[in-house]
């Protein structure tokens, strides 16, 4: 078959350290970045508005919450709170400081998601598994209750909501309702992309390696030199900041306005199910896990409909809610460690292929 | 002798020279409530040696190794390094003071391959900044190539270069024992902690360890203690052993000396009252 390392010989530490070391991979992502840039020639404004953008937005949020479940092992519910810290911190510096770069913005507003990541993930010292889970629970609900209570963050709306202000970014709309879906998705895509690229470095390098060594076994990552209180703490801090710039571009680029609702449990709940899904410990998983939870249900409900079918929309509603339902527990059952491992597993047979093994 | 460089952030006033004191026990005692796991145990590692540790099931020879690990805090008793009592620290300070360890059960990290868990050994010797990481360019490049190549030789070393890029879940038990030896050797420790080496593996497997521990000893000059079942491999192995026996020390010497103990073959095969 095509997928073959056969040949591909490195020579030096560094070609073989890369992120993609078989050149297959390196055509496929160049392909699917090259696809992503002229999707928007072909796009509706619904597909990028309402599919692409929070796809990759809340791909970005499962790398997040991958990097504190998945790399660090370090169970947390509140993701949908650190997000809400992102938007809320976002939307004062924007109203605070009109004159500065919204993508300034967005990604100092990480910076605070990441101060409150830390505090809450001090318990993680401490307590381990499901327990830390219910201390992050504890970080979900007061985060939540600040959104509502505390009128300062919202500057005094009486809605009690946040509403996005139209901002330009080198002359173009970028947020706000006024903004078009092109140029909010190419933003977003290029934040999402680096970020990405960012967190695999860093992943794959010395912190990245000490977070999966408390993941795996802490005592001998403890024995080995590593400090749990920094390695925990950093990975709260990484993946909080994470989180933090995919819930403020959440708000700004895809919904627009927000109220403290939009980062209630339920957000939590559904990055906790696109990294579970997706696979934890795996970025790309995020990918599937994300386009797995959010496109399909819209694909189904628009899809139904275009084939024909005809049924009420909110039978579709159901159906689709249904279907999903059942295939989360078919991949479950098939492969525990999510989409990505099947992914991997795909490839790994393709590499041998036409042998069962190598 | 050494062929790795030595790590950094050691004080030149620590070193300590071959036929030294490396590791001083003095009246060390560890209770946990109310069972005394280590009683009064008082014995020395000389820098360059194998030292053996052994003893029936529950004589407290874990204990002594989490001990000298700064995992477990006696309640009495002093430990010196390298000629200075050693104040109560953290596994992760004994770390960085040079002493590495492997586990009786063995303690990888599943999820990662050989060539990653033998990478995590060189932590305490990388320091590129978190910016440099994520961006991988610069003294991170440097760092994770330099380190690669460490890793490599001491890939060679245990001949386990056909397994580099398995997850170490999927390698078979004796492998994964290699593997975690390799991880320990990453540090460069002065002082390296076995416990149990050759616990559940077969004749060759044994074989092939004891060869890469005196290996590891004669080339690298590493100073061994380990904890072992097989009488056999210890009397080949060690210089000196020490017995305990209840948390007590009932013998120590040179294994000649120490088989011929009358305390240690009571304690091993039970006397009659």
């Amino acid at each position: 078959m095509f997928y073959r390392e056969a040949g591909q010989y490195k020579t030096t530490y560094a070609a073989d350290q890369q992120i993609f070391p078989i050149r297959q991979d390196r055509i496929g992502i160049g392909v699917i970045l090259v696809l992503a840039l002229l999707l928007p020639l072909v796009a509706s404004e619904f597909m990028l508005s309402a599919i692409a953008i929070p796809f990759l937005i809340l791909a970005l949020a499962t790398i997040g919450l991958n990097i504190l479940t998945g790399y660090a092992g370090q169970l947390s519910l509140g993701t949908g709170a650190f997000m809400g810290v992102g938007a809320y911190s976002c939307y004062k510096l924007v109203t605070i400081f009109p004159e500065v770069n919204v993508i300034v913005h967005i990604l100092l507003s990480g910076v605070f998601a990441a101060a409150a990541g830390v505090v809450f993930g001090l318990p993680s010292l401490r307590i381990k598994g499901l327990y830390l889970a219910v201390t992050t629970l504890a970080a979900q609900f007061f985060l939540e209750w600040c959104f509502i209570r505390i009128s300062w963050l919202y500057n005094y709306n009486a809605s009690g909501a946040i509403e996005v202000p139209g901002r330009e970014f080198f002359g173009t709309l970028v947020t706000g309702p006024a903004a078009g879906g092109i140029s909010r998705y190419y933003v977003v895509l290029a934040i999402v992309v680096v970020m990405t690229l960012l967190i695999k470095n860093l992943i794959r390098g010395r912190i990245g390696r000490q977070w999966m060594m408390i993941r795996d076994m802490d005592i001998a990552a403890e024995l080995m030199g590593v400090r749990p209180l920094v390695a925990k703490l950093s990975a709260f801090a990484v993946s909080s900041y994470v989180c933090g710039v995919a819930g403020a571009m959440f708000v700004f680029f895809y919904l627009g306005a927000a109220e403290p609702a939009v980062f209630s449990i339920t957000l939590s709940f559904q990055v906790l199910f696109m990294a579970i899904i997706g696979g934890l410990g795996s970025l790309v998983g995020s990918f599937f896990g994300a386009a797995f939870i959010w496109i399909l249900p819209i694909l189904m409900r628009v899809g139904l409909p275009a084939l024909g079918v005809d049924i009420a929309a909110e039978t579709v509603f159901q159906v689709a809610q249904m279907v999903i339902g059942a295939l989360i527990i078919f991949f479950l059952i098939v492969e525990p460690h999510g989409l990505a491992r099947l992914w991997a597993i795909g490839k790994e047979k393709l590499r041998v292929w036409p042998f069962p093994y190598a | 002798m050494n062929v790795l460089v030595k790590p950094a952030g050691m004080q030149p006033d620590g070193e300590t020279a071959p036929g030294e004191v490396l590791l001083r026990i003095d009246s060390v005692s560890l209770s946990f409530g109310g069972v005394r796991a280590i009683t009064n145990i008082s014995f020395d590692i000389i820098k360059g040696e194998v030292r053996a540790i052994i003893g029936p099931n529950g004589a407290g020879k874990t204990s002594m190794l989490n001990v000298i690990n700064g995992f477990y805090h006696p309640q009495e008793g002093t430990i010196t390094w390298r000629g200075k009592v050693r104040r109560k620290m953290k596994p992760y300070e004994a770390a960085s003071h040079g002493i590495a360890r492997t586990f009786q059960n063995v303690a990888l990290f599943k999820g990662m391959t050989t060539l990653d868990n033998i990478m995590t050994g060189r932590g305490l010797k990388m320091h590129s900044g978190f910016l440099w990481q994520c961006l991988r360019v610069g003294p991170a490049l440097r760092e994770e190539i330099e380190h690669r190549r460490k890793v490599e030789e001491i890939i060679d070393f245990l001949e386990i270069q056909a397994i580099r890029k398995t997850p170490v879940g999927r390698l078979p038990y004796g492998l994964q024992k290699r593997v975690e030896l390799a991880r320990a050797l990453a540090m460069e420790p002065e002082l390296l902690l076995l416990d149990e080496p050759m616990a559940g593996m077969n004749l060759e497997e044994k074989e092939d360890m004891s060869r890469f521990i005196l290996d590891v000893n004669q080339q690298f000059g590493t100073t061994i203690a380990l904890i072992e079942h097989d009488m056999g491999v210890v009397m080949d192995l060690s210089d000196r052993v020490v017995v305990l026996d209840y948390g007590r020390k009932i013998a120590d010497g040179p294994p000649e000396e120490v088989q011929a103990n009358q305390d240690v073959i009571d304690a091993y095969l039970g006397v009659s009252h």
